[in-house]
């Protein structure tokens, strides 16, 4: 092989190792980029009026009168959908207008006994207003506009009888007219479907039984129970989504028989008759007015509590109860992790014992991480804990102590090649010296393999962070009250992430919160191993007397 | 007196510092080591070892490994104040031999000794021989410099901080001392606190030699000390092995016959495991006793 060949090859070899450091950092962005990006918005978006008030409401976090402020402009552009929403209603409403017909037939004749008619009059108005109560309510019954027409002009003709004018029956004639005028605007065929499509439409806007609407409840309606349905959108990609569903209606048809259904999109405002479709292109123009988005900084998410199963507010609880277990496991970890990688180092000899015991460690870093879950609910929660006189019951404690039986593996592993790459020089230097195997040990081997048992920190503290399956028995729950003490149960990142995942359909509808925890989960670990990639390099510089 | 409770003196005529308190000895080890740059020559040295009383007594000592032979049938006496070659091929038990003599052969596992092997009058393989007494009055410098990872002053504190001195002061003068007695002090006094890896081979191997020196030992092992150093790092070792001469008994294993020349005293071929000849330096060089010595010091095999 000539010169230039080599060097060509050379070459290539450098663009193929460039290339594949490349590969990866690309695919790190392609995995982590999307997760970062989505994870953010629980953080930075755009925030509406809605926000605020719930803000206010569970967190108490707010600038009152500005709020106030907010509140009484944003509900003066509401009102319009309130109005036209209760108008059409009233238009509907054929069973309440003739109660009402009833009613005042009642409320007359117990005004005529009142004034003390003869009786005679009062025979013949009784007869007269119940005619034109029949005659309404048999208007009521019809679909026919032209029947409905003759029959409330019939009804009118009466309108002038002076008899009448000034009693509580001159309102039957407004009933009548209003009904006519409803009758001539909407297609009483229709009248069920103009109800079922009303419904939905409320349900969109103000809430139905289990999901949140655009603006939330109407303003003197009574509070719902569930928290999520006190408040509209809170979150102006939230409010654009649930904006899509009021104006659009999809629906799964079949355009040809045999062939796959094909989704069409039909706006809502064709289900509904003329003089109500203004509603829809008022909401739509004045969807910002009514919740007034301002683009929001919510650092808080790091920090609050939760309402109504990570609906709203933040993971706060969750966070605290991860660095806990993570610190309590490390302190189970190190020291034990340490201890027998020098015993197994310093003290131990080469017998079958030994390579049991490190037969043993190699096969437990290869167990299932749900084993050692199950193995801390049978061994740590019910049987040791009754031992020393705890209540047996999942905790952070029984969690740690999982976490630290199935991370030392790594542990003594990381920590057995430290201590043995540590220079035979060293302890002998020191033995030569007068010092015992013990003070050798802990005085010069330990902090030369210190950099070496950093790592197996670093590795332990990221598995410990992590693992969802082994705390899923032993101290995590998904819910509950922040922890007193190590020995309560706690809410962790991961086991929040997976509860989320597999839990309902909420998660589906704040996927904001669920990226936010696992972006969290990703960057705690990263800085918590951050800071140890720091203390170890610090130490190697030490050590090497830079 | 290696025995932990009874720390008792079988002979006090080569001492001055055993008995006498800390301080007070190592002043008295001050006004002895002058720092002097010249080289030492041999032939100027005074002799009077028949005077005095062998520090190290091997008698018959044996030494294996499982079932290999290391060192067999040792016969020797080291005399204090002087300083003791070992030569001979690779492989002989030379190193084995010396570092018998502060048990540091305990570490490799299925080693055992026969025979007696005594160091000021006691038999170091005794059941009741107090091993951190005995390598504090025994130090050793090995082949390779290995100080500590630690800074200069913690590496030359180590032995006192292990004797229980904890008083600052007291620990700085120790060291001080020390890095005097090494020749280092000079050189690194500005800057104590700097890692002990930073310092070059030579400047290494005189932390080792002070940190062996600050536990006040009476013997000196050296195990092929200038071995991984340059010929100038050499030359101020074998001047410090000169000063240190008069205060302590140095036993060292050299595959250099210059440097045996130069150093030594009395020089011992071992060859096999077993001690061949043993005599004065200037002997063995001019005049063996043995054809097998004379081979090896001209060169002829080794």
């Amino acid at each position: 092989m000539n010169q230039r060949t080599r060097i060509q090859l050379d070459h290539l070899f450098t663009a193929a190792t460039g290339a594949s450091i490349l590969l990866l950092l690309l695919v790190l962005i392609a995995v982590l980029g999307p997760m970062v990006y989505r994870g953010s918005g629980a953080v930075f978006f755009s925030g509406t009026v809605e926000f605020r008030k719930m803000q206010r409401d569970l967190f108490e976090r707010a600038d009152q009168p500005a709020l106030d402020a907010e509140i009484a402009e944003t509900e003066k552009v509401r009102q319009a959908v309130y109005e036209m929403i209760d108008g059409f209603k009233k238009d509907m409403d054929v069973e309440g207008m003739s109660s009402q017909v009833r009613q005042i037939y009642r409320e007359f004749g117990e005004e005529l006994r009142q004034k003390d008619v003869p009786a005679e009059q009062y025979t013949k108005l009784r007869e007269l207003t119940r005619g034109i109560r029949d005659k309404l309510e048999a208007a009521f019954q019809s679909q026919d506009v032209n029947e409905i027409s003759r029959t409330v002009d019939e009804v009118l003709q009466y309108a002038d009888d002076p008899r009448l004018k000034d009693t509580s029956a001159a309102k039957l004639f407004e009933i009548a007219r209003n009904f006519l005028q409803a009758a001539q605007r909407t297609d009483l065929a229709k009248h069920h479907e103009y109800a079922a499509g009303l419904q939905e439409v409320e349900r969109i806007l103000f809430h139905s039984d289990g999901l949140p609407g655009l603006l939330g409840p109407r303003p003197n309606e009574p509070l719902p129970l569930l928290v999520m349905l006190r408040y509209g959108a809170t979150r102006w990609d939230q409010a654009q989504k649930l904006l899509d569903r009021f104006l659009w209606v999809e629906q799964w048809v079949q355009t040809e028989p045999g062939r796959p259904l094909k989704m069409q999109r039909t706006p809502r405002a064709d289900l509904f008759p003329e003089s109500f479709r203004p509603l829809f292109t008022y909401v739509e123009q004045n969807a910002g007015g009514m919740l007034n988005p301002i683009s929001t900084v919510y650092w808080q998410f790091f920090k609050d509590d939760n309402a109504n199963s990570h609906y709203f507010g933040g993971i706060g609880p969750e966070i605290l109860g991860t660095m806990l277990i993570t610190v309590v496991g490390m302190l189970f970890v190190i020291p034990l992790g340490v201890i027998s990688a020098a015993y197994l180092v310093e003290c131990a000899s080469d017998g079958w014992v030994i390579r049991i015991i490190r037969m043993g460690i190699n096969t437990l870093a290869g167990v299932p991480s749900i084993v050692f879950g199950l193995f801390g609910l049978a061994f740590f929660v019910l049987f040791l804990f009754p031992l020393l006189g705890f209540e047996p019951r999942p905790c952070i404690l029984a969690a740690s102590m999982t976490l630290a039986v199935l991370t030392l593996p790594v542990m003594i592993r990381a920590s057995e090649e430290a201590i043995r790459a540590v220079p035979q020089s060293y302890k002998e230097g020191s033995l030569a010296l007068g010092a015992s195997r013990f003070h050798t040990f802990t005085a010069v081997i330990l902090p030369a393999a210190l950099p070496g048992i950093l790592t197996g920190v670093i590795l332990s503290l990221s598995r410990i962070a992590g693992e969802t399956a082994p705390i899923l028995f032993t101290g995590a729950v998904s819910l509950g009250a922040v922890p007193d003490s190590i020995f309560d149960p706690t809410r962790t990142l991961s086991y929040g992430s997976y509860d989320m995942a597999v839990g309902d359909r909420l998660a589906m509808m704040v996927p904001h919160n669920q990226y936010g925890m696992v972006v969290t989960l990703v960057m705690l670990i990263l800085i918590l191993n951050g800071i140890t990639i720091v203390l170890r390099w610090r130490v190697f510089k030490k050590l090497r007397g830079q | 007196m290696f025995v932990a409770k009874t720390y008792s003196m079988p002979e006090k005529k080569d001492n001055m510092q055993i008995t006498v308190p800390h301080r007070m000895s190592r002043k008295s080890q001050v006004q002895t080591v002058v720092p002097t740059n010249h080289r030492w020559q041999t032939d100027t040295r005074a002799v009077n070892d028949t005077e005095e009383q062998a520090i190290i007594r091997s008698q018959n000592f044996s030494l294996h490994y499982g079932s290999k032979v290391g060192v067999k049938n040792i016969t020797m006496d080291i005399y204090p104040h002087s300083v003791t070659a070992i030569i001979g091929p690779s492989g002989c038990g030379k190193s084995t031999f010396l570092r018998s003599i502060n048990r540091m052969n305990d570490l490799i596992p299925h080693v055992h000794t026969e025979g007696r092997l005594e160091v000021v009058g006691q038999n170091i393989y005794d059941k009741r021989t107090n091993l951190v007494n005995l390598r504090q009055e025994v130090g050793m410098v090995f082949q390779r410099p290995n100080p500590f990872p630690k800074s200069i002053f913690d590496n030359a504190a180590y032995g006192p901080h292990l004797q229980g001195i904890r008083r600052k002061d007291e620990l700085q003068y120790i060291v001080e001392q020390s890095l005097r007695a090494a020749a280092l002090w000079d050189e690194v006094k500005d800057d104590l606190k700097k890692s002990a890896l930073a310092l070059s081979g030579g400047q290494q191997q005189r932390l080792c030699i002070a940190r062996a020196l600050a536990t006040k030992p009476r013997v000196l092992l050296m195990d092929e000390p200038c071995s991984a150093l340059d010929p100038i790092a050499t030359g101020r070792i074998e001047d410090l092995m000169g000063q240190l001469q008069s205060t302590y008994t140095i036993v060292i294993v050299t595959h250099n016959m210059q440097q045996a020349a130069r150093v030594s005293e009395r020089a011992a071929f071992f060859c096999l495991g077993e001690l061949i000849e043993y005599d004065r330096t200037s002997k063995i060089f001019s005049n063996p006793g043995k054809k097998g010595t004379e081979d090896y010091v001209t060169g002829r095999f080794g």
